[in-house]
């Protein structure tokens, strides 16, 4: 009778799984451990030596799209992350390259100029983002209309307006586009272009809504050029009389006027004599 | 002495590669390239040297790494000449690590010449010797003894070409699982955060041995990092040969 032999590889193998699992604690741990250790960066060193989008197509062997996409995502994490200070120093530089890989995607432009805008500060940044977004997508009206917004926001009415004047025109650009450029237009003090385009969409339009909205507006045109005019009458009468009139019939009186103009709802204007200032009597929008 | 006797058949076996060459000519050229390439730049030339150089020993020694593991132990199956091998009193985990050593000497060898051709090329620029390359380097050599564990361990079970393929693949994961870090910080707590993070953890961290930025812009690099890396880089070796053992043991050349 030979006697049993025990297997050798038994303990081989509990050995084995035991060094493979004690490796695996020790490499987790020490990558838990190195994970705490802060190693010095070179200030925005992960995207400074990115080359432009437009050598990086050529390197990505067709799948622009793809990495337009994923360069895309990384900016959405990189500027999310708030600890990076100098975040905003790139910014341009990365969403160029977004737009040279895929220069068809609306929503870095969007998103790029709105983090220029909001959280940079940094308009001319936002509206170059916008600019270049038209640049390459002639027909979408998302472009100008946004720059309009963001040319407001610095109250450079008379950018909005341009902006505005040019998203309205393109083609799918809804109609409160023009509504936009005529609220420019008052906001410029153009009254009579801004009369003449709030007529405009008064008359054309379907629905009640906006026929109220165009009235309302027409009436605000109407008073802050009526306004003007009964200001300057009134200055002209305190610099002729050493005081201010009575009354506003005292400037038609005086012939200042030829006539003392009314509201769009043929209601007086409010005049206070001890200040000179003229009111319109009605809030345009409680109209 | 078994180790050693697999180690130096294997090191004389892959100096004799054409393949190992080859590569090693593309690194010559990637390393030489990178004075041309400094002529396009506007301002520090050594830099763009210092980096397309230290890239191309990277670069040229993990696809040595790869090309060279993936094959090691399929060849010896294919050629049936580790039947003669295991016939003999050899253990099958002393088999792996004579193959494992036998190739990380030969990318030693490699390294140190691809060293010198960039030390040499800076030192035309420069006039001085930068040791501070070789802090890189070193830590490079770390990650091509885990990528040649990576590559025999997918040998022992796979052929060349898809060994190759999940090498690769072990080498990209490694150099972008940072990323998901940046996931776990913006996942609210609890379970999925908890997978996410030992996923994390057990996921290589290649970029552990990557020195070059600081070494091209001269930053500190703190101390403990060294010791850190350089246990992460033996204990992950290590973990992938006793898995590749593992694996290998169990494996039916018939």
């Amino acid at each position: 009778m030979s006697q049993a032999v025990t297997p050798r590889r038994v303990p081989d193998a509990f050995l084995l799984v035991l060094g493979l699992c004690l490796a695996m604690a020790a490499f987790m741990a020490v990558k838990a451990g190195t994970d705490g250790i802060a190693r010095a960066k070179v200030p925005g060193s992960s995207i400074i030596y990115v080359p432009s989008g437009q050598y990086l197509k050529y390197a990505t062997f067709g799948y622009s799209p793809l990495a337009a996409d994923l360069v895309y995502l990384w900016a959405i994490q990189y500027y999310g992350t708030y600890e990076i200070q100098d975040r905003f120093a790139y910014l341009d530089h990365i969403f160029s390259i977004i737009n040279e890989l895929d220069p068809r995607y609306v929503d870095p432009y969007e998103v790029g100029s709105l983090i220029a805008a909001q959280e940079a500060k940094d308009i001319p940044l936002a509206l170059k983002i916008l600019d270049r977004g038209l640049e390459k997508n002639p027909d979408q009206w998302i472009f100008p209309f946004e720059a309009g917004h963001v040319a407001q926001m610095v109250r450079d009415y008379d950018r909005a307006g341009d902006y505005f004047k040019k998203a309205m025109v393109m083609p799918g650009a809804p109609d409160f586009v023009r509504r936009l450029y005529a609220d420019s237009l008052y906001k410029t003090a153009d009254y009579k272009s801004a009369w003449g385009i709030w007529s405009g969409i008064y008359n054309s339009a379907s629905d009640e809504r906006v026929k109220k909205i165009a009235s309302n507006h027409l009436y605000q045109v109407k008073a802050a050029a009526d306004i003007q005019v009964l200001k300057d009458a009134v200055a002209g009468f305190k610099d002729r009389c050493n005081r201010l009139p009575r009354s506003l019939d005292n400037l038609a009186a005086a012939g200042f006027l030829p006539s003392i103009p009314r509201d769009l709802d043929e209601k007086d204007y409010v005049y206070d004599p001890r200040t000179g200032d003229v009111k319109a009597a009605t809030i345009p929008w409680k109209r | 002495m078994k180790v050693g006797a697999i180690a130096r058949n294997t090191f004389k076996e892959a100096m004799r590669d054409r393949v190992l060459y080859l590569l090693f000519f593309f690194a010559a050229v990637g390393i030489v390239a990178s004075r041309l390439l400094a002529v396009l730049t506007v301002g520090d030339r050594v830099k763009i040297i210092k980096d397309v150089g230290l890239a191309s020993v990277s670069l040229f020694g993990v696809l040595m790494a790869i090309l060279m593991g993936t094959g090691l132990v399929y060849k010896e199956i294919d050629k049936k000449t580790i039947f003669t091998l295991l016939s003999k009193p050899i253990h099958r985990a002393q088999f792996l690590l004579g193959k494992f050593l036998g190739l990380v000497l030969t990318l030693f060898i490699m390294t140190v010449l691809m060293s010198l051709i960039f030390l040499g090329l800076l030192y035309a620029h420069t006039f001085r010797v930068e040791w501070s390359m070789l802090l890189a380097i070193v830590f490079m050599l770390l990650e091509f003894c885990l990528i040649t564990a990576v590559a025999i361990l997918f040998s022992t079970f796979s052929t060349p070409i898809l060994s190759s393929i999940f090498s690769l693949a072990f080498y990209l994961i490694g150099h972008l699982s940072w990323g998901l870090e940046i996931l776990i910080r913006k996942m609210r707590p609890g379970l999925s955060r908890t997978l996410a993070q030992a996923l994390y953890l057990f996921l290589p961290d290649l970029e552990n041995f990557n020195f070059k930025t600081e070494v091209v812009h001269a930053l500190p690099i703190p101390p403990k990092m060294f010791a850190g890396s350089a246990a992460y880089g033996v204990f992950y070796t290590l973990f992938i040969l006793i898995l590749a053992m593992l694996v290998f043991r169990k494996k039916d050349f018939i």
